[in-house]
Parts: C-alpha cells; structure tokens; sequence
C-alpha cells in the first residue's frame, strides 16, 4: 500500500513541477557548440584542396573561381549536404581557417538537388526562415494535417533523433502525431535512416499499405546520396527511385528540432490541401524483388503456427525472427539478421586511420562513443601512442555519459514493452538532458567524433563542471523516481521476474556479457578485469545481481546509472591538468589524417554498455587498415542466446525478454 | 519488495589479474602441445598453429577453463594466397584471452568446425561462411546470414571488386 501511495505522491509531484518539454519554436535547446552548417571565409583561402581531400564522404567538390594574389589556383570548396556528417575533418584539417562550423542544425527541403552549396552561398551565414502558412483548404484538410499518423519502423539510425519527439522532452503528441504499428493505420512513413536491399523491399511493401493520401519523410544523408556508405556494398544510394519522398531532412543524424520543423511545413502544406506525391514504386530492379509471405490459414488444423516477429513490429527494431507457436507459447524461434548490414569491416579497409573514427561510432547508434574508444584504442596499441592523462579522463567522462544514455534508451524500451508508456517518455525526456551535455562536451549529440588517435579533439569548456554537476544531481533524483514508477511497481515487477531466466553457465556458453552477464552474479566487467584509459586510477563499482531475469537486468542498468555518475563525479574531481591529445607518434612522426601506422596487429577490448566490445586491426604499415574485425556485445547475446532463451516464453512477453537483453540489431549486423 | 539499493556487493578492481597468469598457463601450453611461438601481450596470448592441433587445442582450452568463444574470424592474405582464420577466446577464471590462428590455402578454403566444442562458434562461422567463402566441416548452419539473394563473390575477400560491384548494382541502375 505504501508503495501505492508513494507512486501517487511521485505522480504529483510530477504533475506539480516545471514541464520537461521544449518548446517549439522558438527557444530550441542548442548549445553552442554543436556542428552545424559550415560557414565559408573566400577571403582566407588558398585552393589548397586539402579539405576535399580529407573529407571521408566526398561531399567537398573543389570549383573553379577567379584566382587572385591568396589563391594561386582559384579553387573553392562546395560542400554538398546530401553527403556531410559533419564529421569536422575539413574543419580541422583547413590550414587557414576559411571553413568553420556554426551551430545551425537546421537542412531541408523538398528538392535535394538545392543542399548542394556553393561557395557563395557557404559564405552566407545560415538563418531559418518560416514560410507564410498557406490558407486552411477545408476542413478535410485541416483535420489531416492535424492527426498524421506515423508508422513505427526503424529503419536506420537516424530513427535515434526521432525517438525524443516520443519522449516528454520534444512531444510529437502535442502537434497531434503518433506513432502506430501498422500500415493501414498510418499516413506518414519517416525512412529513418540507411537502407539495405533486405529493408528496402520491407519499405516499398509498407510504403503500398498505406492508404492515400500518403506521405514520406527522408530523414538524413543516407536514403538520399548512400551519405557515409556511399561506398557500400549493402546500402541503397537513393531511395527515391524506389518510392517518392515529399520532405529531405539532411545531417547525420539529423538534431530532432529539424525534424520539428519538417513537421510544421508538411503540417502547414497539408492545410493548404497537399495530398502528397503520386502514389508509384519501382519493383523493376533485380535487387528489388518483393519477399514472399505464405498466409496462415485459420482452423488448418496445424496444433503449430509460424509468425513472423519484426522487422517492422514496433517492438522488434529492425531485426527480423521466426517464431513457432504451440498456442501463445514459443517453441521454437530462429534469428534472421542483417537488415542493417552495411559491410563495415570492408569500408574500414578503404577509409585513412583517422578518417574511420567518423566511421565506426555507427555500428551502434545506441552507444556510439564505445566504439570510437575501441577503435582509437586498438589503433593507438598498434601505433605505440600514448594517450595524455588529461584525455583519458575526457574520454573515460564521455563514455560514462554515453553509457547513462544508452541504458536510459533501454529502461524506456523496458517501459514500453510492458504497456508503461510513462516510463519510456519520462526516462527519454531525461536522456536529452544527457544528449545535451555530451553536445557541450563533444559538439554532437549522438555521434561524438570527440576521439582521434591519440586523445580526444578537443578540452572542455570552462563552466563544463557546473554543467555536470548540475546534471549528476538532477539524474540522482530522477533515479528515486524510476524506482518509484518503475521498478517498485507491482504491475513491472510481475512482468519481468522470473522472466528469461539465465544462468551463469549458459550465459558464458553462449557469450553473454556486459549487464546481462553480471544480473546472473557474474563480475566481469572490462574496466576492472583489464582496466584500459584512466579507469584505473578512477576506479569502477562492478554491479552484479543474483536472479538473472528480465526484472534484474533492468535494475543492473539502472545501477549502472548510479555509478557511472559517481565515475564522472570522480572524473572531473581527480580531473588532471596537462594536454588532451599526443600530436606525435613513439617513432616521433605527427599524427595527421594520414598517418601510417607500422605493421602488426592488436586488439582492445572496452567495456560498451551493452558489454564487451572487441577490435582486432591489422595493419600492414599502410594509411589504410588491412584487415578491421569488429566483435560486438550483442552477436552472442541476440543472435546465439535470444532464441534458446525464448523457449518456453509467451508471445505477449517476447519483446519484454528481447528488450531486458538490450540489443542492438546494428551492432550484431554491421 | 526487492529494494534495488540492496543488492549492490562488492567492491573495486575485482578481477584485474596477477601478470603472471597469463605467463605460467603458456607454459603449460608450451609442454603440452609442443609449441613454441607463444606471442604474450598483457593478458592476451596468441599463436599461428596447424590445422590439427587448431582443433586439438581448442578442445584442450575449454577444458580449462575457456568458456567463452568470443569470435572466429578471418583474413584474407592475397600475398601468400592463404586464409587466415582464428579464434578468440576468454578464460572468465583467470581472465587471460587466448587468440589461436591457422592458415589454409584459398583455393580450398575448408577447415573443422568448432560447434561442438563451443556453442557460440556456429554463428561466427556461419558469417564467415557468408563473407569470406569459408567452409566448416561440422557445421550445420552455413546459410545466409545477413545478405539476401547475393551471388557475387564472398564480399569481404580481397579480390571482390566492390567499387565496380557498387557502381553497377547500385549508381548505374538507379540512374537508370
Ligand atoms: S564535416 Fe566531414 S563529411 Fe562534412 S564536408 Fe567536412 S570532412 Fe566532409
Ligand atoms: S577551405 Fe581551407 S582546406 Fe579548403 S581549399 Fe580553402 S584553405 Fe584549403
Ligand atoms: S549514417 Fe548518418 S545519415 Fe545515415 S542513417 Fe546513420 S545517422 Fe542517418
């Protein structure tokens, strides 16, 4: 009873205090530090190209211009933003200082062909223009445009920047969307992100589901120009051969408030009585071909069923599995994987040592700062780099935070797969809290890009302590809340204990690790098994608990939360003075986008949030890697364990046991 | 009502190990099977072996101990026309990982199949069935993993032309 009383009295509370949400437009919540569009200086060139060179996306095309006494070769960058990821390379890289960042997150448009920029118009500083609205058509018009219903698929991982407009602290609800898991309810589509051949066929299958009038939003480089794959053997370089798309949303990802923005247009254009583009897909093309389904037939008598769970099931991310059913109960289930598989390994073999740390934060959209920690660390072991202690730090702090994001991200997947819609928007709403610190920390949200072989890019800010003890203690008593909504709740606590039950010996057959290996009693935790950056000095608290079900998974993650704010606390406590990045190699060589690192080959181990993560690179004393393999966290755990662990389970609590493993279908497929 | 704060036990750096673990377990490797090329870095131990003893070795291993397959994998050698393939794997005890690698000539890419011996093996050799033309004798699972109807050369090997196989199959016909 008094846990009743106490949720109430937290709901209150809730009810009570400052609304989490922003609000929109106009105070978007930008820091200044964050990589927006690039702002271009003519005046301070020299047409030394080395920005077209660097970049990894080939989005610079250096253009004739006039020459004159500065630039000998009358060369001038155009920047095309159907490909930039904003990566900072150019900007680093630009030995006069003619590029720069500003921090306008803000691309789109209805025509992609217009975010190529020239110089010139790289030269103007951006500003946001809102169109006139157009007059209300009727009232058909209006109540559409005021209920867009989108469809839930997670297509890439642009879907990241997406997910707070679900969350308290960007409320799509407000301007009358939602998102819903199926087809024929929905008259939005959002292509989230890259597209492989596997989901493209899912995509145009959606896309013909839903009735008329339909409308699609592109959300990023990759369904427009391939972006950071342009290269890659498994993605698909322009979507709208495929389907018509009426709004592009450029960046990589892109921030949530253009994404607002896009929004309001489209709500504004369907108002004035926009019934979206003419309905057309192209099956033509051979990689194209439609997958077959074979239909159940009701009373076949069959005392066992096959259902298909995911790709596109609002629980399923994009990962796809067969399930046999002997009535709700599963008996049999196999994975069928690789709707994100891009070819990772293979486009590290083709990419400079440094350019393919923009590269490998995007294995895994949910935790990107792991893999660019991994990286740069296997990478420094085969250069013989030292890293600062002052930039172990930064990094051991930017891990951290990334951490309480990514378990923030599952604890709200946890909250939706068992019917607790409150949680998933109160925790996310948190995250973003996160996100804007790791921006201030970092200058991006998601994908950090803050390492370089050798340290990190660059020092923090001087109020960048305040900052985070402002948000260590707000998170603190957020906590109390989780508990008290969440994980003392009655209702939870029957869904998930007892649920998906590991041991300890088939959780390390089947290599299991990080959380879910440690809610079995298991301490194994990489920054204290075999301590790597400045984890040693700092020290880590491993969180171990004894059941092993779904319920002490979900609380593992949440004490995790705990002590990785006491780590950062630490962190910036002990925080050491000194430089933050090696500029030169053992052999005393600069580091620089070319770096060549001497023959040999090593591997580095981190702990990721979702648990151990494993880099071997090869090198043949070359620019380039020869050989990259990446061994994520969740290839055991979802692709090995997931199924065997199903049996037995009901349907209903399938995404429940999916979730507390906390997978991430883009780590395992790459 | 289980109260969350009450399940946290111990305490800092459980189990960063004695650096002469890893040292005395190569020694016994070392007598054991006759080897002796034993690389030690930290508490990684790695060696390039034959195709028998890569068997004989890896049931040895998670009979002491090595529960944990973490991958198998693989390189492509273009130089010696050779396959690299290897695994990696953990002793959770001792907490020393062990890489055992072998090499076996493209032509006839085959090698024994390590899913009888660790559980996890299957599916990392399954991909790199998938990627790299890889056959494991023994294992029952070698079918597409993560590609759909592909009919080209393994992707990941070396001589695949992939920016040619990118320009055709993708630039060229959705140009077109
Ligand atoms: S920010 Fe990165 S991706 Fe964008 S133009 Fe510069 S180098 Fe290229
Ligand atoms: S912008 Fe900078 S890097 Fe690019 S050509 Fe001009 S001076 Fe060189
Ligand atoms: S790589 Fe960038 S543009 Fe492509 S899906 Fe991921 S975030 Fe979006």
């Amino acid at each position: 009873m008094s846990q009743i009383l106490k949720a109430i009295k937290t709901i209150l509370g809730l009810a009570a205090s400052k609304p989490m949400t922003f609000s929109f437009p106009p105070d978007m919540p930008l820091t200044e530090l964050h990589r927006g569009r690039q702002f271009y200086k003519p005046e301070l060139c020299k047409g030394c190209k080395i920005c077209s060179m660097v970049c990894p996306n080939n989005a610079i095309l250096m253009v004739e211009r006039e020459k004159s006494e500065e630039n000998k070769t009358g060369l001038q960058p155009q920047i095309d933003f159907r490909k930039c990821c904003f990566c900072g390379l150019c900007v680093d890289n630009c030995p006069t200082g003619a590029l720069s960042f500003t921090n306008f997150p803000i691309l789109l448009t209805m025509k992609p062909e217009t975010l190529n920029y020239t110089p010139e118009m790289l030269a103007i500083p951006p500003t946001l223009e809102h169109p006139e609205p157009p007059k209300i058509k009727n009232a058909v018009s209006w109540a559409r445009s005021r209920s867009i219903w989108i469809i839930n698929y997670m297509t890439g991982c642009c879907f990241i920047e997406a997910v707070p407009w679900v969350a308290s602290s960007f409320d799509m609800e407000r301007f009358g969307l939602i998102a819903v898991g199926s087809p024929r309810h929905a008259d939005a589509m959002i292509v989230g992100g890259y597209v492989t051949p596997k989901t493209l066929k899912r995509i145009i299958r959606i896309y013909s589901l839903i009735p008329q009038p339909k409308w699609v939003i592109s959300l990023g480089n990759c369904p427009m120009t391939g972006g950071t794959y342009w290269d890659s053997y498994n993605t698909i370089k322009d979507i709208s051969k495929y389907i018509p798309v009426d709004i592009w949303i450029a960046g990589c990802p892109p921030r949530p408030e253009p994404i607002g923005v896009a929004v309001v247009h489209a709500i504004q254009a369907i108002q004035g009585g926009y019934n979206g583009k003419e309905e057309k897909t192209n099956t033509d093309a051979g990689k194209m071909k439609l997958p077959t389904y074979t239909l159940l037939e009701a009373d076949s008598g069959q005392a066992q069923i096959d259902l298909v769970f995911g790709s596109q099931h609002s629980a399923s991310g994009n990962f796809n599995m067969s399930l046999t059913l002997d009535g709700e109960v599963v008996v049999d289930a196999t994975p069928n994987p690789g709707y994100l598989h891009r070819g990772f390994e293979k486009l590290m073999e083709y990419r400079t040592w440094i350019q393919n740390i923009m590269l490998v934060p995007r294995i895994c959209v949910l935790d990107g700062a792991s893999y660019e920690l991994a990286y740069s660390g296997v990478s420094e072991k085969l250069a013989s780099i030292e890293v600062p202690l002052r930039g172990q730090y930064l990094r051991v702090i930017q891990a951290e935070l990334s951490r309480i994001q990514s378990h923030q991200m599952n604890l709200g997947f946890g909250g939706a797969a068992t019917g607790f819609d409150t949680n998933e928007r109160i925790i996310w709403g948190d995250r973003d809290q996160v996100l804007l610190l790791l921006e201030e920390l970092t200058g991006a949200r998601i994908y950090h890009i803050f390492n370089t072989i050798g340290g990190v890019r660059r020092d923090i800010q001087p109020d960048f302590h305040t900052k985070a003890n402002q948000l260590i203690s707000y998170l603190r008593k957020r906590l109390q809340i989780y508990d008290d909504l969440f994980f003392h709740n009655k209702t939870f606590i029957d869904r998930t204990q007892g649920l998906g039950v590991l041991t300890q010996e088939t959780a390390i057959a089947n290599d299991v690790t990080g959380p879910n290996l440690r809610a079995t009693g298991v301490n194994f935790d990489i920054r204290t098994a075999t301590p790597y950056e400045a984890y040693k000095d700092i020290g880590v608290k491993v969180v171990t608990a004894t059941k092993g079900d779904a319920y002490h998974r979900f609380l593992c993650r949440r004490q995790e939360i705990e002590e990785s704010l006491n780590i950062i606390e630490r962190a910036l406590d002990k925080l050491p003075s000194g430089p933050v990045c090696a500029t030169r190699t053992a052999e005393d060589k600069k580091i620089t986008w070319r770096l060549k690192i001497p023959q040999g080959e090593a591997f580095h181990v981190v702990e990721a949030g979702r648990g151990e993560l494993c880099f071997h690179a090869i090198s043949t004393g070359e620019n380039v890697p020869y050989r990259v393999k990446v061994r994520g966290p969740t290839f055991g755990t979802i692709l090995v364990m997931f199924p065997k662990l199903l049996h037995g389970v009901k349907i209903a609590d399938v995404p429940v046991v999916y979730w507390s493993l906390d997978q991430c279908p883009a780590d395992h497929d790459r | 009502m289980p109260n969350p704060q009450n399940i946290l036990p111990t305490g800092y750096n459980a189990m960063n190990n004695e650096e002469s673990e890893p040292l005395s377990f190569s020694t016994t490797l070392k007598s054991q099977f006759a080897l002796n090329n034993i690389r030690i870095q930290s508490n990684l131990l790695s060696l390039t072996t034959d195709t028998t003893t890569y068997v004989n070795l890896a049931r040895y291993l998670k009979e002491h101990d090595f529960d944990r397959c973490l991958t198998i994998s693989a390189t492509d050698w273009l130089d010696t026309n050779e396959f690299e393939i290897y695994y990696l794997v953990h002793n959770l005890k001792n907490n020393i990982y062990m890489k055992v690698a072998v090499r076996i000539p493209r032509k006839k890419p085959e090698l024994t199949s390590l899913s009888t011996v660790w559980e996890s093996a299957a599916m990392h050799e399954r991909e790199m069935w998938e990627l790299f033309g890889i056959t494991f004798v023994g294992n029952l699972m070698l079918k597409p993993l993560f590609l759909e109807d592909w009919t080209n050369l393994p992707p990941l090997r070396k001589d695949f032309n992939w920016r040619d196989y990118v320009a055709q199959e993708y630039y060229k016909t959705e140009e077109g």
